[in-house]
């Protein structure tokens, strides 16, 4: 469960980082980098959703005291 | 593409004088303050006030200029370039404290524990020592404040979870709203994104409230309490900041700035909005979960 979630953290910070490039060489100019933040906004609740669902079935469990 | 020729340069400015004064009056003061000098103490306010007036001086002054018309692609190329080196030094910054938690917690405390090739470190030193995260039970606690509790995951930090990814959307609304050309969308979407923000603010801050007065969860309770309020706290400063920002950024929407093409101000704070919202979810996943 782990690797799913690392693999949607991967996307985010890649979708992220596109965003910061489109916004350093386009200029304001497309809407590349307003799309790419989308993505990320959806990954971002995508991956909350699966945290949810897989405490939710218990596959993880919150950090807590032993 | 204009050329290098028709770079914009600045008339001559007081602000960086001003600044320099400010910073070292804050941080002058704040080693005298550490010494208990009542003077220091003051020239440490002063400092800030100092600082805080500078960034809002020179800040509207470039603000008027950037309105005005004055400044050029060489400028807006200049902005983003400043704005790229700032996003790495925030990136090196939380790497850090990220970097000193998994060092915590994977390496050193488990090493404390005996594991790798320490067995006798944790034989000689503290065999009755067990190596766990959260480390609440420390090798030796009597220096330390030994919390009852840590914050449970699916209480406030999840609500604030969903609070800063609401944000994060409501910021995107914006932002195609300006795209399209859509004034009340901005506008409605900065309010919507400011307003979530300081709820996010105020529950943490109920947080910190309940660890300290409840759980006796504290920044002096070893190396968890340590890591715990380095991270959420400059993350906390952070969202603050980009409140303030996304405040001025409001303002300026109102009053007309930022055009469809031409607004590279919304587009450096939105970016910092998303990087401080993806930093969250790292923390909620790292400190919470994981």
């Amino acid at each position: 469960m782990n690797y799913i979630i690392l693999i949607f953290f991967i996307f985010i910070i890649y979708s992220l980082g596109s965003a910061l490039y489109y916004m350093m060489y386009d200029g304001g100019k497309s809407k590349r980098m307003v799309k790419a933040l989308t993505l990320r906004v959806g990954l971002s609740i995508a991956l909350f959703l699966v945290i949810l669902f897989s405490f939710w079935m218990g596959w993880i469990k919150p950090t807590g005291v032993a | 593409m204009q050329s290098r020729e028709d770079y914009f340069v600045p008339d001559g400015s007081y602000w960086p004088i001003l600044g320099s004064i400010g910073m070292t009056a804050l941080l002058g003061g704040f080693a005298s303050s550490m010494h208990g000098n009542a003077v220091g103490t003051i020239a440490m306010i002063l400092g800030f006030g100092i600082i805080i007036f500078m960034v809002f001086g020179w800040i509207g002054q470039v603000i008027n200029e950037s309105e005005s018309g004055t400044y050029n692609l060489q400028v807006d190329k200049s902005f983003r370039m400043g704005m790229g080196w700032f996003i790495f030094s925030e990136v090196m910054f939380f790497a850090a404290f990220f970097g000193a938690l998994y060092y915590a917690r994977q390496l050193s405390v488990p090493w404390l524990g005996g594991a790798g090739n320490n067995l006798y470190t944790g034989e000689v030193l503290w065999p009755e020592f067990k190596s766990v995260w959260p480390l609440i039970q420390m090798p030796d606690s009597s220096n330390f404040t030994v919390p009852k509790g840590i914050i449970e995951a699916w209480q406030i930090p999840a609500i604030n979870t969903l609070t800063l990814l609401t944000s994060g959307a409501t910021l995107t609304y914006a932002h195609w709203s300006l795209m399209n050309k859509n004034r009340a969308g901005l506008i409605g979407g900065l309010i919507a994104t400011i307003v979530l923000g300081v709820i996010f603010l105020g529950l943490q801050i109920f947080e910190y409230m309940e660890a300290y007065q409840h759980l006796d969860l504290k920044l002096t309770s070893g190396i968890y309490g340590s890591t715990f309020f380095m991270l959420t706290g400059f993350h906390g400063l952070h969202v603050t900041l980009g409140t303030i920002m996304l405040i001025v950024i409001l303002m300026r929407a109102i009053r007309g700035h930022f055009k469809k093409d031409r607004h590279f101000g919304f587009e450096a704070v939105a970016w910092y909005w998303h990087f401080v919202d993806v930093v969250w979810l790292g923390l909620f996943i790292v400190v919470y979960w994981l």
